[in-house]
């Protein structure tokens, strides 16, 4: 009861703000007794802890076992790879702190890159308009995804198996109806391509190693999400919608709204990814992108999201993605039998969320 | 872009959307639209109408193909356009499906016979699941080709003659064709794990050729995954010098891996499309081994009609081979032309 | 014998100031089911009007009907003499109206700092960097808790991590912070022990000495007679009766609720 002195003004406190930065900073008060929680309590109380030791131990294993893994090329091998699916896990993550799935992410890309391909070829326009109303077209996808999630009250997963099934049709049907094969014709050599191509799909060099520029989109998306997620006010109606809807709507949360923004933010993702695809391939294979959903999933769950909502982290989806690059990629550097990649990648993902889930609970007890 | 994500996300308001629809829509007026090269507007221009009319007497035909293909393949468009080609000549209506899982392709085979079509083509990708089914077809009296897999098996089944490739003999003159290259170290790159056919291009590659083979196994439908997954092989293993892929869409994603990770191995293909050809041309693929799909479409419609028209069969017994044919930089010009519309 | 006691209620309600929420013989039906009949009652500033009931009596649909989340069918609902017909929790809210929920007042996961300021969230700096004055809030949390007289180790935890009794007395100090003219509480106690109770009457008190008008929604006469100042008793929809604080024993209460003459008979009826 040390504490009892400033409970007479509330705007006390308050008035000094600036003076705290943004840690724990011991001022001395006397309230501010949480600032002496140790480091390592902190840290055990973040959810993508368990993610970022499975990533070491991934990471020193693979070293070990495969004498190229530690190569700067080949470590922006695994970083391209990671950042491909990490677009994605980023705000699949959002979305499922947010309490729902959504199964359509990976024909949701092809899609996006379909349209931007044959918009602009069908049209003879110049290649980013096609990336525009790929825009335009993707983000209602999302849209719709959120809105009949809102509308109908059914569960996520029914919807957007939907959304999935009806995309992966359309993508297929469209595309045959459109350019008469399965494949989109060649963009190549239309306007704009060149400066699409640098923005999409070019390779930086830094410091003399390789850098897909997709991984940049990826940093920026987690970067930002992360900033979402922990300091505006979505953020806090993330983390509420998914941990107890029916408390957030109580206090007055647009719940219908927070669901539709973060659909709408997977549908964003998409977008980049499809015109990645397709700035890398300059052709889109229409049947491309089915299953890739559940790996990005479980990227996010290995990140430490809670498949139930109400917790995780898009750093910890960031990390998830990345261990599944490194698995991966990991296995062809260690050269081991193919016949056997599947198990041992499927294997290697257990062992990874069963470490996560295990750090968590040792985290809850030391709390 | 950074922004505009920001605001609506953070905002999620329909205000902020409306503010992106209207950022991208300016975007779109401000480039002004039009792209002078490419496109649709180039390929009218050197487009040529690829169909034609009937020009036999024989009564509206039908017949059915039913393949293992699973969604969006362009080998079996290439197919379907052939016998389309032929069924447009010979006045046939043609009944295309498909499923790659064999039960529910068995099913299909059931749905073509009880609509009593004249001719049935059928892939035989997993015999024993077929089996049963194209006998009854065949009880019934309904004639039989079988194309692209099933060499074994076809007549066996009571089919009339089978129109494909050997898969066995395909990779075997893959491995023939690098041993004349000088090859030492091959990777066969395989985008569905569990396709027998896959299989078998590997082992003919591994029986003729004297150098060594590995195989390479990746997720067709993950492009990114496919090309991380090669250049992570030949960053591995720098002996490599050569890696065939067994579906043409990833030979391109192969030469763009084999550059990311500054190799200098060559790229070799099973089958064919434009950007393969296009690649041969400009050299940054080998060679590769076509199995001629359009023929394989063709020629079974078009022997169906014979068959009734004329009881004439092509074979004596014996398979009709498509391929294969190995195709090099010499031959690409004219290919270019023709995967570009879709034949081949 | 209720009626008597019931007409001197509501006399005495009207030589006072004019109530902060008046009820005036509400009803409201779901089809031709009918949940709530002419009931009234006045919430006034600086007290705590206590509605009793059993199970299916109709205190949630009455709790729904204050709260936004259902329209009365019939009768006037008045705050602060307006009649209103309340279209969602928000403008209840807005009207100074704000309930809280036995099980779903929090959410369990996120650290009491953000629950404590969740849908209400104080923003700095503008444009892109729009953001949460996390600091603000972490120490407005603190703060406000402890003018409640709750002292948090750590607002950082998740609210998960209190007890039931913390949980409900976070959410009563945010109604309170976010200056709530009305509390109105949804069974607070019933999922308690003794103990946790008594600290959760404590902070209901404590509302009503900050000068709220409180509803306690309870079917416990013990609890609702320790801080209650009018009461009002629902059965199977309608009112049983209304009382005040002056001229009613506890004994009193605690026979209507258990059930009044029905019990008198059920003791006959057991009696050996």
């Amino acid at each position: 009861m040390t504490a009892a002195a400033p409970a007479g003004s509330p705007a006390g406190p308050s008035g000094s703000a600036p003076g705290d930065g943004g840690g724990p900073a011991p001022d001395g008060s006397a309230d501010e007794r949480l600032v002496h929680r140790s480091l390592p309590a902190r840290l055990m109380r973040r959810p993508e802890l368990g993610a970022v030791v499975g990533a070491i131990a991934l990471f020193v294993f693979f070293s070990l076992v495969a004498d190229s893994f530690l190569r700067a090329s080949s470590l922006s091998t695994v970083l391209y790879f990671s950042s491909t699916i990490g677009i994605m896990a980023v705000p699949v993550a959002l979305l499922m702190i947010g309490g729902e799935f959504d199964l359509s992410t990976g024909v949701m890309v092809t899609s996006s890159a379909l349209v931007s391909s044959m918009f602009s070829y069908q049209m003879t326009a110049n290649t980013w308009v096609g990336v525009g109303v790929s825009l335009l077209v993707t983000l209602a996808i999302g849209f719709f995804n959120g809105f009949m999630l809102t509308r109908t009250k059914l569960p996520s997963f029914i919807i957007t198996l939907g959304t999935f099934l009806m995309l992966t049709g359309l993508n297929l049907g469209m595309t045959k109806l459109i350019s008469g094969t399965v494949t989109t014709k060649s963009i190549s050599d239309m306007e704009g391509f060149d400066s699409a191509r640098a923005v999409f799909a070019s390779t930086l060099t830094l410091g003399g190693v390789d850098v897909q520029i997709t991984v940049v989109w990826w940093l920026a998306l987690i970067v930002l999400a992360t900033w979402i997620l922990l300091r505006t006010r979505a953020g806090n109606w993330i983390f509420a919608v998914g941990g107890g809807v029916d408390a957030a709507r109580a206090v007055g949360v647009p719940v219908g709204r927070t669901k539709i923004g973060l659909y709408m933010g997977v549908a964003l993702a998409a977008w980049i990814s499809g015109q990645h695809l397709l700035f890398n391939y300059d052709t889109v294979q229409s049947g491309e992108g089915v299953g890739n959903e559940l790996i990005y999933i479980a990227a996010a769950v290995i990140g430490g999201c809670l498949l139930t909502g109400g917790y995780g982290s898009a750093v910890g989806a960031a990390v998830g993605a990345f261990i599944f690059g490194m698995a991966n990629k990991g296995i062809v550097y260690a050269q081991w039998n193919p016949d056997w990649f599947k198990f041992f990648l499927g294997a290697m993902l257990l062992l990874a969320t069963l470490l996560n889930a295990w750090i968590r609970k040792r985290a809850e007890v030391t709390r | 872009m950074a922004t505009v994500q920001r605001s609506r996300r953070s905002r999620a308001s329909v205000r902020a959307t409306g503010a992106v629809v209207a950022a991208v829509l300016a975007a779109v007026a401000a480039l002004a639209g039009c792209s002078s090269t490419g496109g649709k507007r180039a390929e009218e221009a050197r487009d040529q109408a690829a169909s034609g009319k009937a020009n036999v007497t024989t009564p509206r035909w039908k017949i059915a193909m039913v393949t293992h293909s699973g969604d969006g393949d362009t080998y079996w468009d290439i197919v379907q356009s052939g016998a389309k080609q032929a069924a447009a000549k010979d006045n046939i209506e043609f009944l295309y499906s498909h499923d790659k899982e064999a039960g529910r392709q068995a099913q299909l085979v059931q749905a073509a016979i009880d609509k009593k079509v004249d001719g049935l083509i059928v892939t035989l990708a997993k015999p024993s699941a077929m089996k049963n089914v194209v006998r009854k077809a065949v009880k019934k009296g309904i004639p039989v080709v079988t194309i692209n897999s099933g060499q074994e098996v076809s007549s066996a089944y009571g089919a009339l003659t089978h129109i494909g490739q050997d898969e066995q003999t395909a990779g075997e003159a893959v491995g023939k064709e690098l041993n004349r290259r000088g090859r030492e170290k091959a990777v066969c790159l395989l985008h569905e794990q569990g396709n027998v056919g896959h299989e078998q291009r590997c082992d003919g590659i591994r029986k003729t050729f004297d150098g060594k083979v590995e195989d390479l196994y990746v997720d067709g439908t993950n492009m990114p995954g496919v090309q991380s997954s090669v250049e992570a092989k030949l960053q591995s293993d720098k002996k490599v010098d050569t890696v065939v892929t067994l579906g043409a869409p990833f030979a391109a994603t192969a030469v763009q891996a084999k550059q990311d990770a500054g190799s200098k191995a060559e790229i070799d293909t099973f089958d064919l499309n434009s950007k393969v050809a296009t690649g041969l041309k400009d050299g940054s693929i080998g060679f590769a081994v076509d199995q001629q799909p359009y023929l394989q479409g063709y020629q079974s419609v078009d022997l169906l009609w014979l068959y009734r028209y004329n009881a004439d069969m092509l074979g004596g017994g014996k398979p009709v081979l498509t391929g294969p044919q190995i195709l090099t930089k010499k031959d690409a010009g004219k290919l270019e032309e023709f995967t570009k519309r879709g034949t081949r | 014998m209720s009626d008597g006691s019931d007409e001197k209620a509501g006399a005495a309600g009207d030589d006072r100031a004019q109530p902060l929420v008046e009820l005036a013989e509400v009803s409201k039906f779901y089809g031709n089911i009918r949940a709530l009949q002419d009931v009234s009652l006045q919430v006034h500033t600086g007290e705590i009007t206590c509605v009793l009931g059993d199970n299916g009596a109709g205190k949630s649909t009455l709790i729904k009907i204050v709260s936004g989340l259902h329209q009365h069918d019939a009768g006037a609902f008045r705050i602060q003499g307006e009649d209103v017909r309340l279209g969602s929790p928000r403008e209840a809210l807005d009207r100074g109206i704000a309930t809280v929920y036995q099980d779903l007042a929090v959410v369990p996961l996120m650290p009491v700092w953000r629950n404590f300021f969740l849908g209400s969230e104080p923003v700095k700096g503008r444009g892109p960097l729009r953001r949460m004055d996390v600091d603000e809030m972490r120490r407005t949390t603190h703060s406000a808790l402890l003018r409640m007289g709750i002292d948090l180790r750590d607002v950082d935890q998740p609210i998960g991590t209190l007890s039931g009794g913390e949980r409900q007395s976070v959410a009563i100090a945010r109604a309170v912070h976010f200056g709530a003219k009305v509390l109105v509480l949804d069974e607070p106690t019933a999922a308690l022990g003794v103990k946790q109770s008594g600290v959760v009457l404590k902070y209901v008190a404590a509302a009503r000495d900050a000068g709220l008008g409180v509803v306690l929604i309870t079917h416990n006469p013990h609890h609702a007679y320790l801080v209650g100042d009018r009461f009002v008793l629902l059965k199977r929809g309608s009112m049983a009766a209304a009382y005040e604080k002056s001229g009613l024993e506890l004994e009193e209460l605690v026979r209507q609720m258990a059930g009044g003459s029905e019990l008198e008979e059920l003791s006959h009826e057991l009696g050996r």
